[in-house]
């Protein structure tokens, strides 16, 4: 019994029970439901303006007040950014308890190509998109958006296409 | 009754299952597929599409954190 909660796999009810309970009780603290990418941006940004740069000129900020905001703030007093520091510091203390922590290698170049070029469709996408399956999806159903409707349906779409590349171009 | 070695190792999803599913397809019946990974949800999604194809699976811990699971296919 102890094994099965600290090891898991948690069935996908657990799960689905836990992040309600959790997101509605962030949407209480903080009046803004759990969101990741934003708060990416946010770490891209400061890094850009401590290189020198004006993230404040791109237009994802400057057409945006309640965006721009976070600029002047920092990796930890931005709750955003804190947020996604606790995802990482939670998944980290989940695989050590579970003794399942482990440095994966590289396995081919395709993996590299592949999870760069992912990575920047991805970072785009959610920019344009306002969000990601977290933010734009999983927090603006139960806050009765029809844009996150939109936003899965989208996705799903998305994700068809994406398998279909992956079988051909990854497998 | 041969016993092949699927290498699954450092993929992520759904990786793991699609290789799977496509060496599971040409092995011949009795055979049994030994699958290596070391990504944890490959372990749950693997052996509930084996459940449902009834066939019987078993999953091993090999080390912290990296598993083999053993497929026999009966059909």
């Amino acid at each position: 019994m102890k094994s099965k909660i600290i090891i898991g796999p948690w069935s996908y009810l657990t799960g689905a029970i836990l992040l309600a309970v959790l997101n509605t009780l962030l949407f209480a603290a903080l009046h803004t439901p759990w969101q990741i990418t934003t708060g990416i941006t946010y770490w891209a940004a400061w890094i850009f303006k401590f290189l020198g740069g004006a993230p404040e000129n791109w237009h994802y900020f400057a057409n945006n007040a309640s965006k721009s905001e976070g600029l002047s703030q920092s990796f930890l007093s931005n709750s955003l950014s804190l947020m996604n520091f606790g995802v990482i510091f939670g998944a980290l203390l989940a695989v050590l308890i579970a003794s399942q922590f482990k440095v994966k290698k590289i396995k081919s170049p395709k993996q590299i190509f592949a999870a760069l070029l992912g990575g920047i469709i991805m970072g785009y996408g959610t920019r344009i998109a306002l969000g990601c399956n977290i933010g734009a999806f999983f927090s603006a159903i139960p806050s009765l958006s029809v844009s996150g409707w939109v936003w899965g349906i989208s996705a799903f779409i998305g994700a068809w296409v994406g398998s279909k590349l992956l079988i051909k171009y990854l497998l | 009754m041969a016993e092949v070695r699927l290498d699954c190792l450092y993929e992520a999803c759904p990786i793991p299952l699609l290789k799977t599913m496509q060496s599971l397809k040409v092995l011949n019946q009795g055979d049994v597929l030994i699958v290596e990974t070391d990504h944890s949800c490959a372990i749950k999604n693997i052996a509930e599409w084996v459940g449902k194809q009834k066939l019987p699976c078993e999953i091993i811990e090999v080390s912290n954190g990296e598993w083999e699971i053993y497929i026999r296919k009966e059909r």
